[in-house]
């Protein structure tokens, strides 16, 4: 009778703990698909409020509104972008820009020559990459800002959302036998693997191990946003478009995006980088989902940091831009499956059994953060 | 008496070493005398050995040890042959079966799952060889083969994972040698065929298999409990009834109104277990030949409830969210090629390739 006692004391004890735990106003559960389905998404309030106030500390404040322009013609000697706006709003863009990406609002230097501001070389000839390349980006974010509301909406991209202060955003991704998968969102083919017929057809070949290199690319999407499986599918059939969350509209837009910045924008710079930003392949560092997420499925938090700056808007994005003279005969085409052999020969080279290394031959690199690939 | 209410063994038993029966020794001889462990006697007989091994014994051995050494030599090269990130990253690391693109081939390079191949056929080859060895032991020792034929099963349900790729086309579908790469693989496959869950056999395997544990749970608190009233003795209660056996049947009429017998509930428990493998292999051997999608054939057959959609999408939308398949060809992985346009002039960029591109790149019910 003693022991009868005990244990449902025990059970009564554990049964109010369990109360406690699920019931804590720190845990929110929210149901997102129909009962009994699982279809949940568990959000930490206290992990999410103390992120949040990490973020706010170090994101750097808005800055004033631009005042007046001085008047008179416009003083551009060589502004071949961002000549749609203000004088004072393109200053004040500027400003941002070296906060942005070069990690204060006094870091000039890391895209211009000092003694000419509008030159395109350094004092001693040698071009500015950095300013090259900066100019093609804010062609590019300007397309995501007006080209694909499908998946920023009206929130919209700063250099900051990629970039938070450093030169390399994290998660650039480059040529190696690693990454293979990462292709999906540059050149590679579709990544579909479950059957849309009960009975097979020739029509889906697709095995085993692609459904691993599908699930590895899915992981790196959920890895990137924060958030699990059923927050964009319902895991009992992850084909269905019709019972998964509308979240993966949204996300099928990212991929799209992503293929379109990697192809049109980020791929094309392997000929205007300085070499020593370059893969193994000679090839230019490529942007995935955690390179704007940053562990989040609303970056910044959704906070509206690009409705501030007018710069990072506008459906003119088409000004010509001349890249300088590349540091490298741009890479040709790679075909995914001689990726392994290249990198092989590419570290021979280095180890001194092959040819000089190109890389070896070339000044030290600029200043910069090592690029992190998660 | 009271030794036998204890959960544990108590009882070692000490006498001469038993060298055993007298057999044929023409293909293999037992070796050493034995000897007595006191810690083997916490859990068994406290004699362990002698051992007898003989020809299929030493070649499943021989073989075993190859494939051994094939996957953890190959698990070491993938990490630079450094002893210390082998045993760091071990969980982590494996030997994987040919790429797709290799179909059946028979011999693919070593490096692209030549070793698999090699490393899974000498693998089977040991398996085999030891089933060999647990049925001639059986009939050499005057036993039935029962043993021999549950292994059977397990080994029917392993084989079933070489020839459904063999059914299906392509080596790649095997499963890979390593810790948390086969649970990734049981993943991989489960979403390829469209949720595993859904397939009938994979669920009785499940059945077979929770249903062995309770089993094996109820028989032996049956027997503990009832061990002070002679309850071990099972074996001769089959046919001599003693309290024991009357006690437990009782037992288990009053608290589930049926109760299986001294015998037969070793019978019970041989056909539960063994069937989890060969409902299991059956369930494999019918996924990507007979049926593809095991949810939608689910649905079909009214196993699947069918809830309310969670978005509204048109049918024009559907049908552009679906990319491609990722292996529409047997040697459909991978074809990347590098579009032209990620290939442009990169002295000169041109912003109305870029319009026109990002049209084409988005589809029409996406953007």
């Amino acid at each position: 009778m003693r022991t009868i006692t005990r244990v449902a004391l025990a059970g009564l004890v554990l049964t109010a703990t369990g109360c406690q735990f699920f019931a804590s106003k720190d845990r929110d559960v929210v149901q997102k698909g129909y009962r009994g389905t699982a279809m949940e998404v568990n959000y930490v309030a206290r992990n999410q409020e103390q992120a949040m106030a990490e973020l706010a500390k170090k994101m750097p404040a808005i800055l004033p509104p631009a005042g007046e322009s001085p008047p008179g013609p416009l003083p551009w000697q060589n502004v071949q972008v961002l000549n749609d706006i203000s004088v004072a709003e393109f200053n004040r863009t500027m400003i941002a820009m070296a906060t942005w990406v070069a990690g204060g609002p006094g870091n000039c230097a890391y895209c211009h020559n000092l003694a000419a501001f509008a030159s395109d070389t350094y004092p001693d000839g040698q071009a500015i990459y950095t300013k090259a390349v900066a100019r093609r980006m804010i062609q590019m974010t300007r397309n995501i800002n007006s080209e694909w509301t499908e998946h920023v909406g009206n929130t919209g991209v700063t250099c900051y959302t990629c970039h938070m202060g450093k030169p390399l955003p994290n998660g650039l991704w480059f040529y190696t036998d690693e990454n293979q998968i990462l292709r999906h969102y540059l050149d590679g083919a579709g990544a579909r693997v479950v059957s849309r017929t009960i009975t097979p057809s020739a029509a889906n070949r697709s095995s085993v191990k692609q459904t691993e290199w599908t699930y590895a690319l899915m992981i790196t999407q959920s890895q990137a946003l924060g958030v699990n499986c059923t927050f964009c599918h319902n895991s009992r059939q992850f084909a269905s478009w019709e019972q998964a969350p509308p979240q993966r509209v949204t996300a099928y837009a990212g991929i799209q995006m992503l293929r379109d910045v990697n192809t049109n924008y980020l791929a094309p710079l392997a000929g205007t980088y300085h070499p020593s930003r370059l893969g193994p392949m000679g090839d230019a560092p490529k942007a995935q989902c955690v390179t704007c997420h940053n562990g989040v499925y609303k970056p910044l938090y959704g906070f509206q940091m690009a409705k501030h700056y007018p710069a990072v808007w506008g459906t003119h994005t088409d000004w010509t831009t001349p890249l300088p003279p590349p540091f490298t005969t741009p890479p040709a085409p790679v075909p995914m499956d001689t990726v392994a052999t290249a990198v092989d020969s590419a570290a021979a080279a280095a180890a001194g059994t092959g040819v000089a290394a190109p890389a070896a031959t070339v000044p030290p690199p600029p200043a910069g953060p090592p690029v992190r690939t998660p | 008496m009271l030794e036998y209410q204890n959960l544990f063994t108590r009882v070692q038993v000490r006498t001469a070493l038993d060298p055993g029966l007298p057999i044929d020794e023409t293909f293999g001889q037992r070796y050493g005398k034995g000897l007595f462990s006191y810690w083997a006697g916490k859990f068994g007989d406290a004699q362990i050995g002698p051992i007898y091994l003989g020809f299929w014994g030493i070649l499943s051995l021989v073989f075993g040890f190859l494939a051994f050494e094939i996957i953890g030599l190959n698990m070491m090269k993938s990490v630079g042959w450094s002893p210390v990130e082998l045993v760091r990253q071990l969980p982590w690391l494996a030997l994987e079966p040919p790429s797709p693109e290799y179909g059946l081939k028979i011999l693919p390079p070593l490096k692209q799952g030549g070793w698999y191949l090699i490393a899974g056929f000498f693998l089977t080859f040991a398996i085999l060889s030891w089933w060999i060895r647990t049925y001639t032991r059986a009939r050499a020792l005057g036993m039935g083969t029962h043993l021999a034929w549950a292994f059977g099963a397990a080994i029917f349900l392993y084989l079933s994972f070489f020839f459904q790729p063999l059914l299906v086309g392509s080596w790649s579908e095997m499963v890979p040698f390593g810790l948390l790469a086969h649970l990734d693989w049981t993943s991989a496959f489960s979403i390829r065929y469209g949720n595993l869950y859904y397939n009938p056999f994979h669920a009785l395997s499940i059945v077979f298999l929770y249903g062995s544990v309770l089993l094996f749970a109820m028989h032996a608190a049956t027997i503990l409990a009832t061990s002070r009233l002679g309850g071990e003795r099972e074996i001769e209660q089959i046919t001599d009834r003693g309290t024991a056996a009357e006690r437990t049947a009782l037992f288990w009429r009053w608290t589930m109104g049926f109760n299986a017998t001294m015998e037969s509930i070793h019978r019970w428990a041989w056909w539960f277990a063994s069937l989890v493998g060969f409902t299991g292999g059956i369930g494999i051997l019918l996924t990507g030949t007979v049926v593809d999608n095991w949810y939608l054939w689910a649905v079909k057959h009214g196993v699947a409830p069918q809830y309310p959609a969670q978005n509204i999408l048109t049918t024009e939308q559907l049908e552009a969210l679906r990319g491609q398949y990722a292996g529409r060809l047997q040697n459909g992985y991978p074809t990347y090629t590098m579009p032209a346009s990620a290939a442009m002039d990169s002295t000169m960029a041109d912003s109305t390739a870029i319009a026109d591109s990002t049209a084409a790149a988005a589809p029409t019910g996406a953007n």
